[in-house]
């Protein structure tokens, strides 16, 4: 804690040392968070949708569902580059110091096959279960997020990035 | 919020709270209800803080000062810089014209024109279990409404001074959810003052009472200023088991300042604050008899009295707060004594010839030259990290008397001191600017330092080659004196003196781009010291002119000794190396060490035993686990993006990452890159010119790297933990010293390729 010499080298303390490592970090924060801003873009214009998500344990895959008739899926439809921010910020509003958030880059694919279908409803309706009828609706699509990499961002400014595995539960 | 709520006469206190005026003032209005005689004054209650807070928008300020990263990877620096900072905020936030005219009006109905004692009232700062006593801030002798208004925010924010900051930390509170409340009472002139203790805090005896007494005002005693006679009783039998008379200068000691009667009162009120509050008291008191008045009743801290074997970290958290008078007598033993002292040892080093000593002789050297580099370390810590103070005292006074917007200006008026480092550091320069100027020189030196092998001696061709080419001899007598002047010295385990390539290196590294920062507007800044030091002359006062000229003096004579002794620290450590090197030779030579043993200052004693051993036996030494350099981090599915730190030279810069942390990487550094390290040390100062940027692991505005990088011009972010784990040689970074962020990686990049 005092002032350090320059008589010898000392071995610097790194984060990983005392904190959690980022895939805890980010696994706790979109565990805890059921909802995210889904953005999208189509004719260069950007376009932000809130929403209600869940993870693959191994944090590679998201799911959400859209009513097929929204500007978000037709955006979808066009460019299948999305990004989706997930924060504490209903948490830890009142200071902003301890806000995290994740920036989640990847692609989108709408799912059509049975057996995906059916894996990704039940991890959503794991964690929304009002969603049920929403998803049972056949003007509702499912589509699945295959993350490229999740900005964790901590401390107002401190970002680190993390890629989920490759081979992955998709 | 109403302003009645505000301010709380003491009178009509008695029933308020800890949680509305704190503990002190709680504890002092309640036994003043019960009859004790106290000063007359008032409460500034935590309302009126919290008010503050909220007008100024300091919760924001401070909760991103203490957020920057955990408090416990702070170091004692970056805590005290975030106090600083958060301090200026204080005396730079106004408080609101009804607050202000509540203060007016209670300091007017104790009197504008008489001495006041404003101090700290923070809810659950003294209890059985701890005592923030002396961790926040008490101004005494404060003389009207305008200066109790400034006092009251001095003691807000000391709420957040390094060292209350750090004990919170070391009891595990939340620093976030302290408040502070304020007692302003009318000070009391009495002959003598003390402390007193209803218990023995050093065993915790509850039949022992102690009391404490010095002339005067009570401040001395507890600045541990003067010498306290002392009295220790049996409480029960009212007993007197021990007495001493404190030694103090001040003729008045030969006689015992209490009687048995001023004794006795003392004794009773113990035992009535224990009855009326149901703990052994810790108090402060003033006068005797009639007049003998209560100051302040807190329990005596068990957690203290219990760990009679440890030390209690809040004592060394106190030392933290600069004394000025104990400051000046360190200052002055380092300066008058210390360094001359420790400048002959290393002089004498240097000229000892070591090679004409026999094994017997050579070990008994060696045992010496260690034995004299372990008391210097030693010294080191004791008395020349302490000195730092120095600068820190300055800056607290400085921004005190001038009020800044930058709370680090007066890191301006250390500019240009005299240290070792800078007479080295433009040695260099000029030996650069020579080769620049002569490029048959330039290209020797280019010959000579590629066909050199990696750690090899000077190529004793270079001597005669320099003589031949134009500028060569002026630039051979310069490199001499440097390497004896200035480069005995050891750096990671090597001595400096023996990597004269590293030198070279660094002079031609210079010589490309040495129109050099240290050269641009080096005038300019020296006038805006000189305005800086007048505007704080200006802005004291004739009056005070003698006590800025003394903390000046302290704060840039602590600042050139901080840097000067590193560097003779290790010139002493460069010669145990020089000592041991020879020993080994002999050794090695002799076939009793292998040859590709490596020796290091802790084998000292498995050499000696080797040299003194006439039997010829061979010497084992153990395993160094030391290596060249370090293994670059491991690849990781997790990659820094933006590291945060302190930002401490502004501008922003972009570059190639250089971890120096050996000796050798010295050699490596080349002109334009990012200069990242653990903290930039005295010894490497002179490849700062050459960094786009500094990055560095120590955190702190007051550090060598921060200062120098600020004086040059170069961004620099400091206090980025674990950044030589996860930076590597080669890797583009961006460097933010504006908001102290350092981006990893380009700008732009695929989004679609995994990191």
């Amino acid at each position: 804690m005092t002032d350090e010499p320059f008589l010898e080298t000392q071995e610097s303390r790194g984060p990983s040392e005392e904190a959690p490592s980022i895939e805890d970090r980010i696994g706790r924060l979109v565990r805890e968070q059921p909802y995210a801003i889904l953005c999208t873009q189509g004719e260069g214009q950007p376009y932000g949708s809130l929403v209600a998500i869940a993870t693959t344990d191994d944090l590679a895959s998201m799911v959400f569902a859209t009513p097929r008739a929204t500007r978000k899926y037709r955006l979808l439809m066009e460019c299948d580059h999305v990004a989706v921010v997930i924060d504490s910020r209903s948490r830890k509003c009142h200071d902003m110091m301890e806000i995290e958030a994740c920036t989640v880059t990847g692609r989108v694919t709408e799912l059509v096959d049975a057996d995906e279908l059916s894996r990704f409803s039940e991890l959503l309706l794991a964690r929304h279960s009002q969603l049920k009828e929403f998803l049972a609706s056949p003007s509702t699509a499912l589509f699945r997020v295959d993350v490229v990499r999740y900005f964790h961002v901590s401390r107002f400014q401190e970002v680190r990035q993390w890629a989920p595995p490759s081979g992955s539960s998709r | 919020m109403g302003a009645t709520e505000w301010i709380i006469s003491l009178n009509s206190a008695v029933d308020c709270p800890p949680s509305v005026i704190g503990g002190k003032a709680s504890n002092l209005s309640l036994l003043a209800g019960d009859g004790f005689r106290t000063a007359p004054g008032f409460c500034v209650a935590i309302g009126a803080y919290e008010r503050f807070l909220e007008a100024n928008g300091l919760t924001p300020v401070i909760q991103m000062e203490l957020g920057r990263k955990p408090l416990d990877q702070m170091r004692w620096e970056e805590i005290w810089d975030a106090a600083l900072r958060i301090r200026n905020r204080f005396l730079n936030s106004p408080l609101e014209k009804e607050f202000e005219r509540e203060i007016f009006s209670s300091v007017a109905e104790l009197g504008t024109d008489i001495p006041l004692a404003v101090r700290s009232s923070a809810p659950g700062e003294d209890s059985a279990e701890r005592s923030f006593a002396g961790l926040h801030e008490s101004y005494l002798n404060v003389v009207g409404p305008e200066a109790v208004c400034e006092a009251v925010r001095l003691v807000w924010a000391s709420l957040w001074s390094d060292a209350a900051l750090l004990y919170r930390k070391e009891l595990d509170l939340d620093p976030l959810k302290s408040r502070m409340a304020v007692l302003v009472q009318v000070m009391q002139e009495e002959d003598c003052s003390g402390v007193a203790f209803g218990c023995d805090p050093r065993t915790g005896d509850g039949d022992r009472a102690i009391i404490e007494a010095v002339p005067g005002a009570c401040a001395d005693l507890v600045d541990g200023n003067t010498d306290p006679d002392r009295w220790v009783f049996a409480r029960e039998a009212r007993q007197l088991i021990e007495s001493r008379l404190g030694e103090r200068v001040d003729g008045d000691g030969n006689s015992e300042l209490l009687g048995r009667g001023d004794l006795e009162a003392i004794l009773e009120w113990l035992d009535r604050i224990e009855a009326r509050m149901g703990w052994a008291p810790d108090m402060e008191w003033t006068g005797r008899r009639a007049r003998l008045t209560l100051l302040q009743a807190r329990p005596v801290t068990i957690a203290q009295a219990n760990r009679e074997n440890e030390e209690d970290e809040r004592v060394w958290y106190l030392s933290l707060r600069p004394n000025p008078d104990q400051l000046r007598k360190l200052c002055d033993r380092v300066a008058g004594e210390l360094i001359p002292e420790l400048e002959q040892a290393g002089e004498e080093l240097a000229a000892e010839d070591l090679d004409h000593l026999d094994d017997r002789e050579l070990a008994d050297c060696l045992e010496t030259r260690r034995d004299l580099v372990a008391r210097w370390k030693k010294i080191y810590w004791d008395e020349f990290i302490p000195m730092a103070h120095g600068v820190r005292y300055l800056g607290l006074y400085y921004n005190d008397v001038v009020r800044p917007d930058d709370p680090y200006e007066f890191v301006e008026l250390l500019r240009g001191e005299d240290m070792l480092a800078t007479r080295r550091n433009r040695m260099i320069r000029e030996m650069a600017r020579l080769v620049q100027e002569r490029p048959q020189l330039r290209e020797l030196l280019v010959r000579t330092v590629d066909s050199a092998s990696k750690q090899s001696e000077m190529d004793p061709a270079l001597d005669s080659a320099l003589s031949a080419v134009e500028g060569g001899q002026t630039f051979l007598a310069s490199l001499v004196e440097l390497r004896s002047l200035y480069l005995d010295i050891a750096f990671d385990g090597v001595r400096l003196a023996d990597r004269p390539n590293a030198l070279l290196r660094t002079v031609l590294e210079l010589s490309l781009s040495h129109e050099t920062r240290e050269d641009k507007g080096s005038r300019a800044e020296e006038r805006s010291a000189e305005e800086l030091e007048k505007r704080l002359l200006v802005r004291a006062g004739a009056e005070r002119e003698e006590e800025v000229r003394e903390v000046l003096r302290l704060g840039r004579l602590s600042w050139r000794l901080r840097d000067d002794d590193n560097l003779l620290v290790a010139r002493l450590e460069s010669q145990l190396l020089r000592a041991l090197e020879l020993a080994s030779e002999r050794l090695k030579g002799s076939g009793r060490l292998d040859m590709e043993a490596e020796v290091v200052p802790d084998f000292c004693g498995e050499i000696c035993g080797g040299l003194r051993d006439s039997s010829g036996g061979t010497v084992t030494l153990p395993e160094t686990g030391k290596k060249e350099g370090r293994a670059a981090p491991a690849d990781s599915a997790e990659t820094p993006r933006q590291l945060i730190g302190q930002p401490a030279s502004a501008g922003i810069a972009r570059g190639l990452v250089r971890v120096v942390r050996t000796a050798s990487d010295l050699e490596r550094f080349r002109e334009g890159e990012v200069l990242v390290c653990d903290a930039i040390q005295p010894m490497m100062t002179h490849l700062v010119p050459l960094a786009k940027a500094v990055v560095e692991r120590r955190g702190g505005m007051l550090i060598h790297g921060a200062i120098i990088a600020r004086e040059l011009g170069i961004p620099c972010v400091n206090g980025v933990s674990g950044l030589t784990d996860v930076l590597r040689d080669g890797q583009v970074v961006t460097v933010d010293g504006h908001l102290g962020i350092v981006t990893v990686g380009e700008a732009e990049f695929d989004m679609e390729l995994r990191p």
